[in-house]
C-alpha cells in the first residue's frame, strides 16, 4: 500500500471531517503551528473550560475572574511531578500575574488539548505503518492527538506539548487587558506594561486584571500574540540548593492536611463500596466462585460477575473485600505462569537472537568489526513492580445514560472511550472528572478499572467507587518488562573500544502497552497482536552517545506470557543499565579510570561530557578504584542530543550486614532552560530514589500465576532510613527544557552496581543487584 | 459497635467490631485523609494518633479502639499549622501527596513528644514508605518542624484553608473581592 492510501485509509479510522491538506499544513507549520492551530481548533474542538459569571475567558486555556484570580486549564495529570505548578507558572510569568492570583483547574479530555510531542513520538503504537514511525507527518499527529483528544500524561512531554500554546493564550490575554486598559487611558498600548497583576502606565494609577477583564473580552484577539521575549525560567546557582522557590507549588497546602481528593477521596449521596478480584497471570476468565457464602452477610449490598472478573459491592470497601474472601473465586485459562516458564521463554528467546534479532540502529560496518568481538558480557533484569501507593481507584455515577466518572489516569480519553464501550454508550456520555494520581510512575496508563467500574455502577445502580487492594494493583497491572542483553564490543589499540553492539531480548512492551492503551485490546490479544514484533520504543536509549565509530542496537522480541508495560525511566532504564555496566567492564579491562574513560569518548557529546566532568568534581570522584566504593555513570536521553536530557551520578555503595547499603548519589544535571528550580530538583531526587528501588528491589517473581512478594514490605523499596545523602547539581543551559523525571532513574542502577563492583570486586550482572546472592 | 473520640468529637461506629479503623474512619465518617496503602501495615499511608501514639490504622480494629482518642490528619490542626504540616511544604517535601498525611501523623507525634528529635530519632520515627522520592527533605523538614516549634522559627508556607475573597484581597493587591470592591472599608 502507498503512502497516500495509508494516510487516507488512517483518516477514515479516525473518522474526522474531510480537511484540505493545505489548510492543515498551515496548521502545521513548524513553530508556527501551535499558534495557528489555537486560532483554528476552537471552532473545531470546544474547550471544556468556561467562563461563569464574572470571568472571561481566553483560548480556551485560561480565565480571568473580575475578582483577580486566574484560572489556568491543565490537560495533564498530576501525579507529584508538578505538572500543575509548572503550566500554571508558565501562564503567570507570560501574562505577568502575581503569583498569588493564580489557580489551576484540571480540565478533561478534549481535542483542544493535544499533546502532540508524545503524539509523534508515540506514532509507532497508534499508526501501524514504519514509513509513519521514522518520521511522523505533523500533519496526521495533529490528526490523530485532535481528533482522539490525545492528551496523554506520560514520557515528560507536559512542557513541550504545552508551554507554547499556554504562553500564546497569555499572551493574547495580556495584550486585550493592555488595549483595554490603554483605550480607557486614551494612551497608546506600547506605552503600557504588565507586571504584578497590573497594566501599568507611568501617568495612571495601575488598573487590575480584574477592573479590566470584561472589556478586555469585548475585544478581537491579536493576530499575533505579543510573546515575552523570555519565556519562564529559573536559574541555578551553584551552592543555593536551598534557595527559596519564587514559585512554590500550589497543591501542596491541601496535600499537607489531607483535604486534596484522589479518586478514592469522592464521596457522593448514597455511594457504595467495590473491591474486586482478578485472575492470577495465565488464567484471565472467571470460572466459578461461591455467592452463597455471602448469603445474608451485613452490608453486602451486590455481587457482580464478568468474564475477567469478580466484584462485591458493599456499605464500606471493608465487607466488599472481606466478602469477596469468602466467595473464593476461581480462574481459567490457559495456565498459571510459573516463573520456571517465564525464565524459559526469555531464555529461548535470547538463545534464537542470532536468527531472530531486528536491526534497530546502525553506524558504519559494525557486523564486519565485531565479527570476532574482543569483549562480550551479559546483563539481566527481572519484571518489577511500579507500587504507586494509592492502588487502582475509581468512582462513577450511572443514571439516566449517562455516566460520570472520577479517575487519575495518564491517558484518559482512552480511559473514556473504554469505560463508555464497556457499558455500550457513546463517550460523549462519558463525564470525565481528572483526579490527582497518588503516584503512578506510568502504572495509570493503564485503564482496566475504568472499564469495571463502568460496568460495576451500570449493574449496581448508585454512585460506587473502586479500589483495587494492594495485592490486586500487584497482581493486575502489567509489570515493566523483564529483559536480558548481550553486549559486545570491539577494543582498539589505546583499549577504547571501536565497535559497540547492543543485542537486547525483550517482549515489544511499547507496542503491547500501544494495543491496549490505543485499540482497547485485552492483555492477552495486545500480547497476541505484537507477538514477535520488533519495538524500536521498548529498546530505546540503546544507542550510546559515545564517539565510537561501529555501533548496532538490535531488538530481539520475546514472546512471554507476562503482560508488560512501561515505568517511569522508560526503557532508557533498561539500555542504561547495559551500556552503563558494560562501559565500566570495559574500563577496568583497559586498566583505566572509569571517569577517564569515559571522558576520552566524549568529544562530540559536551554537555554530556560536562555533566560527567561536574559530577565527578562534586562527588569527590578518586577514580573509582577498588575498594573504594564508587561507581560511575551517565544517561542521556531524548531524539536529538541539542535537545536531550543529561545526567551524570556518582554513587558511593558497600555492602553491610543487610545487604547494599548505597550512602551517597551525587548526580550532575543538563536539562535545557529549567522552569521552576526546585521542581525539577525534587524530580531528580525523586528520580534517584526510584532507581534506587529498582536497583535493589521492586523485583517480582511469578508463582501459580502469583507474583510474589505480596506484600510491598518485602520488595526491598526504600525507606526513609535507607535514602542515601543526595547532592544535585545543575548546569546552567540555553537549550530547549528537557523532563527532570524520568533521568535519575536511568542514571541510578548502573552506577550503584559500579560503586558495588567497586566495594567488592564482584560484577553483578542483573537488576535488583544481588538478586542471585554473592 | 464501637464508641470512641475522634477528632474531638464522640463516635459510635454502627460497624462490626473487627473492622479496620482505617475503614471505619474512611467509609463510615468520611475522613479520607488516612489512605489506604497496604493494608498490611506495610506502608504507614493509614497513621492516625491513637492516645497520642501514632499507628496504623489498617492493623487497629474499631473494637480495639473503643473509648480511645483518635486523631487524624483532619483534626491535626483543622489549619494546616502544625510545625510539621508548615515545614513539610516550606521545604516542599511533597510530591504526589498520597503518602504525606501518614508522614506528617508520624513525623508530628514525634515532635510534639520530642521538638529536639536528633536526624536518627527522625528516621526511627518515621518508617513511612514514599514512592515518589520526598525522602532527602524530610529530615531537613521535621527538624526544621522542631525548631518551630520550639519557637526558635516561624513559618507561614501554607495558608489556612477557606480564606475569604476579602481577605485575600487585603493580602495581594492584585486580588479584589468582588462583591464589596477593595477600597470599600470594612464594616
Amino acid at each position: 500500500m502507498d503512502l497516500r492510501e495509508e494516510l487516507k485509509n488512517l483518516g477514515e479510522r479516525v473518522n474526522l471531517p474531510a480537511v484540505s491538506r493545505r489548510q492543515l499544513l498551515v496548521g502545521a507549520a513548524a513553530t508556527g503551528g501551535l499558534l495557528v492551530a489555537w486560532t483554528l481548533w476552537p471552532r473545531n474542538y470546544r474547550s471544556p473550560m468556561l467562563a461563569e459569571e464574572g470571568e472571561a475567558e481566553f483560548g480556551g486555556w485560561l480565565t480571568i475572574g473580575r475578582d483577580g484570580v486566574v484560572t489556568v486549564a491543565i490537560p495533564q495529570l498530576e501525579m507529584g511531578q508538578g505538572i500543575t505548578t509548572l503550566l500554571a507558572q508558565v501562564a503567570a510569568v507570560e501574562l505577568g500575574a502575581d503569583w498569588r492570583q493564580v489557580g489551576a483547574e484540571p480540565v478533561p479530555p478534549s481535542g483542544h488539548f493535544p499533546n502532540l510531542p508524545l503524539a509523534a513520538h508515540w506514532a509507532p503504537m497508534w499508526a501501524n505503518f514504519p514509513s509513519l514511525a521514522d518520521e511522523p507527518d505533523d500533519w496526521l499527529v495533529e490528526r490523530f492527538a485532535a481528533s482522539h483528544s490525545f492528551n496523554a500524561t506520560a514520557g515528560g512531554t507536559g512542557l513541550a506539548a504545552y508551554e507554547g500554546p499556554l504562553r500564546i493564550a497569555a499572551a493574547s490575554a495580556r495584550d486585550m487587558m493592555v488595549r483595554a486598559a490603554a483605550e480607557r487611558w486614551e494612551v497608546s498600548a506600547e506605552e503600557c506594561e504588565v507586571s504584578e497583576g497590573f497594566v501599568r502606565h507611568s501617568a495612571h494609577e495601575a488598573l487590575r486584571f480584574g477592573e479590566l477583564v470584561d472589556e478586555a473580552r469585548e475585544l478581537d484577539p491579536p493576530d499575533l500574540a505579543p510573546l515575552r521575549p523570555q519565556a519562564a525560567f529559573e536559574e541555578p546557582v551553584f551552592g543555593e540548593a536551598d534557595a527559596q522557590t519564587s514559585f512554590p507549588r500550589i497543591d501542596l497546602p491541601s496535600k499537607v492536611d489531607g483535604s486534596h481528593l484522589f479518586a478514592g477521596d469522592i464521596r457522593l449521596p448514597g455511594m457504595v463500596f467495590a473491591s474486586i478480584r482478578h485472575g492470577p497471570v495465565g488464567l484471565p476468565e472467571l470460572f466459578r466462585f461461591d455467592e452463597s457464602a455471602v448469603a445474608g452477610m451485613r452490608g453486602i449490598v451486590g455481587v457482580i460477575k464478568s468474564k475477567r472478573w469478580l466484584a462485591a459491592v458493599a456499605q464500606s470497601w471493608w465487607i466488599a473485600d472481606q466478602a469477596l474472601s469468602r466467595m473464593r473465586a476461581h480462574f481459567t485459562g490457559p495456565g498459571a505462569l510459573e516463573q520456571a516458564v517465564l525464565d524459559t521463554e526469555l531464555e529461548r528467546a535470547s538463545e534464537q537472537r542470532e536468527d531472530n534479532f531486528e536491526r534497530i540502529a546502525e553506524f558504519g560496518d559494525p557486523d564486519t568489526a565485531l565479527a570476532q568481538p574482543s569483549f562480550v558480557r551479559r546483563y539481566d533484569i527481572a519484571p518489577a513492580v511500579h507500587v504507586p501507593l494509592e492502588t487502582a481507584s475509581a468512582t462513577a455515577r450511572y443514571a439516566d445514560g449517562r455516566l460520570e466518572l472520577w479517575m487519575a489516569s495518564q491517558a484518559p480519553s482512552a480511559a473514556q472511550a473504554a469505560a463508555a464501550k464497556a457499558i455500550g454508550i457513546s463517550v460523549d456520555d462519558v463525564v470525565f472528572y481528572p483526579v490527582a494520581a497518588g503516584g503512578s510512575f506510568d502504572a495509570r496508563l493503564e485503564k482496566q478499572h475504568a472499564i469495571e467500574i463502568a460496568q460495576i455502577a451500570a449493574e449496581i445502580g448508585r454512585p460506587v467507587q473502586l479500589t483495587w487492594s494492594r495485592v490486586q494493583d500487584l497482581q493486575a497491572t502489567p509489570p515493566r518488562a523483564p529483559a536480558t542483553a548481550e553486549m559486545a564490543a570491539r577494543i582498539g589499540g589505546d583499549g577504547q573500544p571501536v565497535a559497540w553492539r547492543a543485542r537486547v531480548t525483550t517482549p515489544p512492551a511499547m507496542r503491547e502497552m500501544g494495543h491496549r492503551l490505543f485499540d482497547n485490546l485485552t492483555p492477552e490479544a495486545a500480547r497476541a497482536e505484537s507477538r514477535g514484533k520488533a519495538d524500536p520504543l521498548a529498546v530505546a536509549g540503546g544507542v550510546p552517545p559515545y564517539g565510537i565509530a561501529d555501533v548496532a542496537l538490535d531488538h530481539v522480541p520475546a514472546s512471554i506470557r507476562l503482560p508488560v508495560t512501561r515505568m517511569r525511566g522508560g526503557a532508557e532504564a533498561i539500555t542504561g543499565f547495559f551500556t552503563e555496566c558494560f562501559m565500566d567492564e570495559l574500563a577496568f579491562e583497559a586498566k583505566r579510570d572509569p571517569f577517564l574513560y569515559r571522558m576520552a569518548l566524549l568529544g562530540g557529546a559536551p554537555r554530556m561530557a560536562e555533566c560527567l566532568r561536574r559530577a565527578s568534581r562534586l562527588g569527590d570522584w578518586d577514580g573509582g578504584r577498588p575498594g573504594s566504593g564508587q561507581g560511575i555513570a551517565m544517561v542521556r536521553m531524548g531524539d536529538t542530543p541539542e535537545n536531550a536530557g543529561h545526567i551524570a551520578c556518582v554513587a558511593q555503595a558497600g555492602l553491610g550486614s543487610g545487604g547494599a547499603r548505597v550512602t551517597k548519589l551525587t548526580a550532575a544535571v543538563d536539562i535545557g532552560r529549567i522552569v521552576n528550580l526546585d521542581i525539577a530538583r525534587q524530580q531528580i531526587e525523586g528520580g534517584l530514589i526510584f532507581g534506587l528501588s529498582l536497583a535493589l528491589g521492586s523485583a517480582v517473581r511469578f508463582e501459580n500465576g502469583h507474583p510474589v512478594p505480596r506484600n510491598i514490605g518485602d520488595l526491598g523499596l526504600p525507606r526513609l532510613a535507607d535514602c542515601p545523602e543526595i547532592v544535585v547539581d545543575f548546569i546552567p543551559s540555553e537549550a530547549e527544557p528537557f523532563d527532570a523525571g524520568e533521568l535519575g532513574v536511568a542514571v541510578a542502577a548502573p552506577a550503584i552496581a559500579n560503586a558495588l563492583f567497586a566495594a567488592t570486586g564482584l560484577r553483578m550482572r542483573r537488576l535488583p543487584l544481588l538478586s542471585e546472592g554473592l | 459497635m464501637s464508641r470512641m473520640t475522634v477528632n474531638d468529637r464522640p463516635v459510635e461506629f454502627l460497624m462490626d467490631d473487627d473492622t479496620p479503623l482505617l475503614w471505619a474512619l474512611r467509609d463510615a465518617a468520611n475522613l479520607t485523609g488516612t489512605k489506604y496503602g497496604c493494608g498490611t501495615g506495610d506502608c504507614g499511608s493509614c497513621m492516625v494518633h491513637i492516645d497520642g501514639e501514632p499507628l496504623r490504622s489498617c492493623l487497629v480494629t474499631i473494637g480495639e479502639a473503643e473509648g480511645r482518642f483518635v486523631t487524624t490528619i483532619e483534626g491535626l490542626s483543622g489549619d494546616r499549622s502544625h510545625p510539621v504540616q508548615q515545614a513539610m511544604v516550606a521545604e516542599q517535601a511533597i510530591q504526589c501527596g498520597f503518602c504525606t498525611p501518614g508522614i506528617v501523623m508520624a513525623a508530628s507525634a514525634l515532635i510534639n513528644r520530642n521538638p529536639s528529635a536528633s536526624e536518627a530519632d527522625i528516621k526511627a520515627a518515621v518508617p513511612n514508605l514514599c514512592r515518589c522520592g520526598v525522602y532527602p527533605r524530610l529530615v531537613r523538614a521535621i527538624e526544621r518542624a522542631g525548631r518551630v516549634a520550639r519557637r526558635q522559627e516561624r513559618i507561614s508556607a501554607a495558608p489556612a484553608p477557606g480564606i475569604s475573597s476579602k481577605d485575600a484581597a487585603r493580602e495581594v493587591p492584585a486580588l479584589a473581592s468582588p462583591n464589596t470592591g477593595p477600597e470599600e472599608n470594612e464594616d
